[in-house]
């Protein structure tokens, strides 16, 4: 019996936990973190228009031949074409494909990224793309096509894009 | 008599405490809130209020260097007016001239300051910064982009907003 009295008695007071420290620590932490807070999450992504370069070194008999994918944005859809050196002309041929009108923003992006993996099956050393979008094309539509030709899912497919306007 | 009773009634009520837990509730809300979007990069560029960034997969964080500004009605390099779009028609950016533009002739600038900072081994800013409104025409993003070309910043880093 005086135990649980004890007990009761014990349970009856109130026990306080000194809050000052813990607040003045939360003043502290959370003006420096509101300054360092980043609300708006800015990526990169990095392009290049293209530049007139020196007489490029024939590459070696023995190395893998790599293919330059061309990606033509036009209103009616997507015209895909391929140019290597070391790549016979019908296997070009092979690799060229329009794609019709399709998708939210008239844009087959799925046709699109599965021939890009296809053609990165057949050339895996291929690492770049001449996107030419055509001048009515919106800066959206844009960056959508580089974000599908850079990479699929975690495989990176294309990451050098260059961006050129439509000659002629 | 009455008065005096109501006195001290007064002294005999307890005295009042401050709730800390809901305030330690809420401190600690926040707390999680900030640590998730702390950076330790803060973010130092000021983004026009009518600019909207088209929003990309992309995971590279973007560098710090010379801003170009591509608005509905104004393009900036670094903060400055330096053409302006009268609905599709550029002033101050003619296609036919792109050489005598003041963008290329302030890029030009950049681009030798950064070549003789380069050469005494200061470091300098390796290409321009691209924000750009995604609902701009590409035929108008082109004459931008092709004068920062020629003016000697082929590479580009365009900025967009992750998804």
């Amino acid at each position: 019996m005086p135990r649980l009295r004890a007990r009761r008695a014990g349970a009856d007071d109130d026990v306080d936990i000194d809050m000052v420290p813990i607040m003045n620590m939360f003043l502290v932490l959370i003006p420096f973190l509101l300054m360092s807070a980043n609300f708006l999450h800015l990526k990169g992504i990095n392009t290049s228009v293209p530049v007139q370069a020196e007489s490029a070194a024939a590459a070696p008999a023995e190395v893998p031949a790599r293919v330059t994918v061309v990606v033509q944005l036009e209103p009616g859809g997507i015209r895909l074409s391929a140019l290597s050196d070391a790549v016979p002309g019908p296997d070009l041929e092979d690799l060229a494909a329009r794609l019709p009108a399709a998708g939210d923003d008239g844009y087959p992006w799925d046709a699109l990224r599965a021939r890009l993996q296809a053609i990165k099956a057949r050339y895996p050393r291929s690492d770049t793309m001449i996107l030419i979008p055509h001048g009515g094309a919106r800066y959206g539509t844009v960056v959508r096509a580089m974000d599908t030709a850079r990479r699929v899912d975690e495989a990176p497919l294309f990451p050098n894009v260059v961006l050129s306007g439509k000659v002629g | 008599m009455a008065l005096g009773r109501r006195k001290s009634r007064v002294r005999a009520a307890p005295p009042p405490r401050l709730h800390i837990t809901a305030m330690m509730d809420m401190f600690t809300i926040i707390m999680i809130f900030l640590l998730v979007s702390f950076s330790d990069r803060p973010q130092t560029v000021e983004l026009d209020r009518d600019l909207e960034l088209p929003k990309s997969a992309a995971r590279m964080d973007y560098a710090d260097s010379i801003n170009l500004v591509m608005t509905r009605d104004a393009l900036k390099l670094e903060g400055e007016v330096v053409a302006r779009w009268d609905g599709d028609r550029p002033v101050g950016l003619d296609p036919e001239r792109l050489q005598e533009s003041e963008l290329y002739r302030r890029l030009k600038a950049y681009r030798e300051q950064a070549d003789r900072g380069g050469a005494q081994g200061e470091e300098t800013k390796p290409f321009v910064l691209f924000f750009c409104d995604r609902r701009l025409r590409f035929d108008a993003v082109n004459q931008v982009i092709k004068t920062a070309g020629m003016a000697g910043y082929p590479n580009l880093q365009f900025a967009v907003l992750q998804e």
